[in-house]
């Protein structure tokens, strides 16, 4: 990956993405220790992402600390302004997403407040996981609150990956920090060019994306600051690498 | 050395095409911002007054310090740095960290898990827990989240959390206040300089008292937990210039919806937004407090209004702890500059469904309305409640439709049965609310201005029309999902409540 060479640098970095309407994280983690109680601490975060993602990729792991080099599945398609209401409405926001069986719940409801106007489900009615890994979105994806919940309830849900023109900086900012999904940015107006339910293909490594559906390649904007948090495994892996916060084993 | 962020290029424009927007520029002489040809399409500013910079002097070596915006310099010296220019990252000292009743459990459960079961937060004394949002509600898992912080409060012993058990009622907790961002100004935690972090997408409302406050995830707060530290990027600053006297049907609520509709939801994303002018500093705290929320709705980082007499004495009362404000350099550099003519505004509403959907007030005064909401961090406070009395007065009539009163903390309840209201002949918002027909004040707190469980108060259930004081208004955002909601000032919503339809408040004021 692009961002491996970046693991060297010191705490405080400068963005290079170079992109000027910059969704560039300030900083990022991977912290989803909510999935699977019996994993111990230690190695929970990488194994859970890896066991959920790397589905019909046959990519090995790459010199990536957590292994992760593409994503591959059906696509849902929303608009601009998707804002973390409509990811998960208010009023499931009593669920806690470190505890396990409400991490679940929380799933179940991801994309509940999308309007009428969307026709397909994102999640089948009874169903508690959605057939979609990769969501695709337009400006400002997850505007409106800081609540984890809403990148918590779609990486619960089963999605792998969002990419969106743009982010809010909050929920770009949770997204990293709980590892929850992937949130990648496109160059360009990728719902506009894809349907809900094409089959696409992310490959990490090449920034690039492949609907199998329509036949076309589209270019995605490198991972940039996010990529030396993720690959140290989050904000506190992160700090214990920069000596900010004692080793958990110290 | 600075960094692209503020480049030259991207920063003042000097186009002075004058994009006469409704009826506020109509003399070109007047600077005023283009409007956005497009809301959704562009994001381009078309026409901003460069900005009157004093002169800098002359670098003879690379390693002159470069001016700092206020946000700049705050994030520096929390960071023990002499120098941040937008696009670094710091580890920046905190100085508060509050939490609610909805991310608090999150937060802790993650501190838990890193920091260990026995970990104790980095300062007792730093950790302001502030149950709010889903309060007086039957919802188990509500009130179960409510018995989570305090439980951990006990077993850090953390000075402040405002704790209520009785939730059938609420003046029976001595310690409860109501919503987070108001009772953080009201309980004196709000202070010039520091660093103020909250698991709530509004703390930036704290940024009125000149202070960098900003909302963040449960896993960053559990990081905060435990080390006392976040890494922050530092953002570029907006520089919103607000002049000329705040004619009587204004409030800060229509400053900010002016702003949001001018540069959009996502105008700001990443940016800190600075509010100077005559206006601004005419301004009370509760009013720079309403202007300083909805910068997350521009997608602001953090919004800030210097620090002036009208800061020290709200505080005189409020905190013994010493603080040391800071200011923009004049040598600061900000992204863009953008003036308004207060004397021009007209009242406005943010039409469903964003806050950037902005529409003269008047000219949706044939929008039938179903009910008006006056609460929140937004639009709950005294003297949004003086304001709505203020029109009730001026009328002398009885509302349409039903009108619902949250007050946000203890503190606004209290005064709002309390205050006189100028011009009525002693008497308070409560008795002006009766005579008019409004509800009852309920108990403070967050109320409906989320939706929340559902049997939260004046929650809306089915698919109506609502005026309301409150800073969202996306799809479902009160409840139902086909509900409408048009973001309103207090003078404009009780105005509304009084005709059944979206009024302009100058109907009543003038």
């Amino acid at each position: 990956m692009a961002a491996a060479a970046a693991i060297s640098t010191p705490p405080t970095f400068n963005l290079s993405s170079g992109n000027p309407n910059s969704s560039s994280l300030p900083h990022l983690k991977l912290t989803s220790c909510n999935v699977n109680p019996s994993i111990s601490y230690s190695q929970s975060l990488k194994l859970d992402r890896n066991s959920r993602f790397l589905t019909a990729a046959t990519a090995s792991p790459s010199s990536a600390v957590n292994g992760t080099n593409s994503f591959h599945g059906l696509c849902y398609v929303v608009g601009d302004n998707i804002d973390t209401d409509q990811i998960i409405p208010a009023e499931y926001l009593t669920l806690v997403p470190s505890n396990p069986d409400e991490y679940e719940k929380l799933g179940s409801y991801a994309l509940i407040g999308l309007p009428a106007s969307y026709g397909a489900r994102f999640i089948e009615p009874g169903a508690t996981k959605t057939k979609y890994a990769i969501v695709i979105g337009g400006d400002n994806f997850g505007c409106g609150s800081s609540r984890e919940h809403a990148p918590v309830a779609l990486g619960a849900s089963g999605v792998a990956a969002v990419v969106a023109e743009s982010y809010a900086r909050i929920f770009f900012r949770n997204s990293v920090a709980t590892g929850e999904i992937y949130p990648l940015e496109s160059e360009g107006r990728l719902c506009d060019e894809c349907t809900t339910g094409d089959v696409l293909t992310i490959e990490l490594g090449e920034s690039k994306l492949i609907n199998h559906t329509t036949g076309k390649e589209y270019k995605l904007k490198p991972i940039g600051d996010a990529g030396p948090v993720i690959e140290a495994g989050g904000i506190f892996a992160y700090a214990r690498k920069a000596g900010m916060i004692p080793s958990r084993d110290a | 050395m600075a960094s692209s962020a503020v480049a030259p290029t991207s920063s003042f424009l000097v186009d002075k095409k004058d994009v006469g927007f409704s009826a506020v520029c109509t003399q070109p002489s007047f600077p005023c911002s283009a409007q956005l040809s497009k809301r959704r399409v562009s994001r381009k500013i078309v026409s901003v007054m460069a900005p009157q910079q004093s002169e800098r002097k002359p670098s003879t070596t690379g390693a002159v310090k470069t001016g700092m915006t206020m946000t700049e310099k705050i994030l520096a010296r929390a960071s023990e740095k002499s120098q941040l220019v937008p696009g670094e990252n710091a580890w920046v000292n905190v100085d508060i960290l509050m939490t609610h009743d909805v991310c608090g459990p999150g937060s802790i459960g993650i501190f838990k898990k890193e920091f260990g079961q026995n970990a104790k937060v980095w300062d007792r004394e730093k950790v302001v827990i502030i149950p709010d949002h889903y309060i007086f509600t039957t919802d188990e898992r509500a009130n179960r989240n409510v018995d989570i912080l305090r439980d951990f409060c006990n077993e850090q012993n953390i000075k402040y959390f405002y704790d209520i058990k009785d939730l059938g009622n609420f003046k029976a907790n001595p310690d409860y206040k109501g919503v987070c961002h108001v009772a953080l100004a009201q309980e004196g935690h709000c202070r010039p300089g520091e660093v103020l972090l909250g698991t709530d997408s509004h703390t930036c409302t704290a940024g009125a008292f000149g202070q960098f406050a900003t909302g963040i995830g449960n896993t960053d707060a559990g990081f905060v937990l435990g080390t006392g530290k976040l890494l922050l990027k530092v953002p570029p600053t907006l520089r919103f210039v607000m002049d000329g006297e705040m004619p009587d049907y204004l409030l800060a609520k229509d400053l900010i919806l002016q702003i949001i509709g001018e540069i959009s939801v996502a105008g700001a994303t990443y940016k800190a937004m600075e509010f100077v002018g005559s206006t601004v500093e005419s301004l009370t705290m509760e009013e720079r407090m309403t202007l300083c929320n909805m910068v997350v709705e521009a997608g602001g980082k953090n919004g800030v209004v210097p620090a002036d007499s009208t800061t020290y004495k709200y505080l005189e009362d409020k905190t013994s702890l010493p603080f040391e404000p800071v200011f923009s350099d004049g040598g600061a550099r900000f992204l863009q500059e953008y003036r308004f003519d207060i004397s021009k505004l007209e009242p406005l509403v943010a039409k469903p469904h964003s806050p950037d959907n902005r529409a003269l007030a008047r000219e949706c005064k044939d929008v039938k309305i179903d009910r008006v909401y006056i609460g929140s961090c937004t639009g709950g406070k005294t003297e949004d409640f003086m304001a709505a009395a203020k029109v009730f007065l001026a009328s002398g009539k009885k509302v349409k439709v039903p009108t619902f009163l949250v007050p946000a903390t203890q503190k606004v309840w209290m005064d709002v049965y309390s205050l006189p209201v100028p011009g009525s002949g002693g008497k308070t918002c409560s008795q002006i609310f009766e005579e008019a027909g409004c509800d009852t004040p309920a108990s403070p707190s967050c109320g409906a201005c989320l939706g929340g469980p559902r049997d939260t108060y004046a929650r809306m259930n089915e698919p109506q029309v609502c005026v309301s004081t409150t800073n969202r208004n996306f799809p479902g955002r009160m409840g139902h999902k086909e509900g409408q909601i048009y973001l309103a000032s207090p003078y404009t919503a009780a105005a509304s409540a009084l005709t059944g339809f979206v009024t302009d408040p100058r109907e009543f004021l003038q």
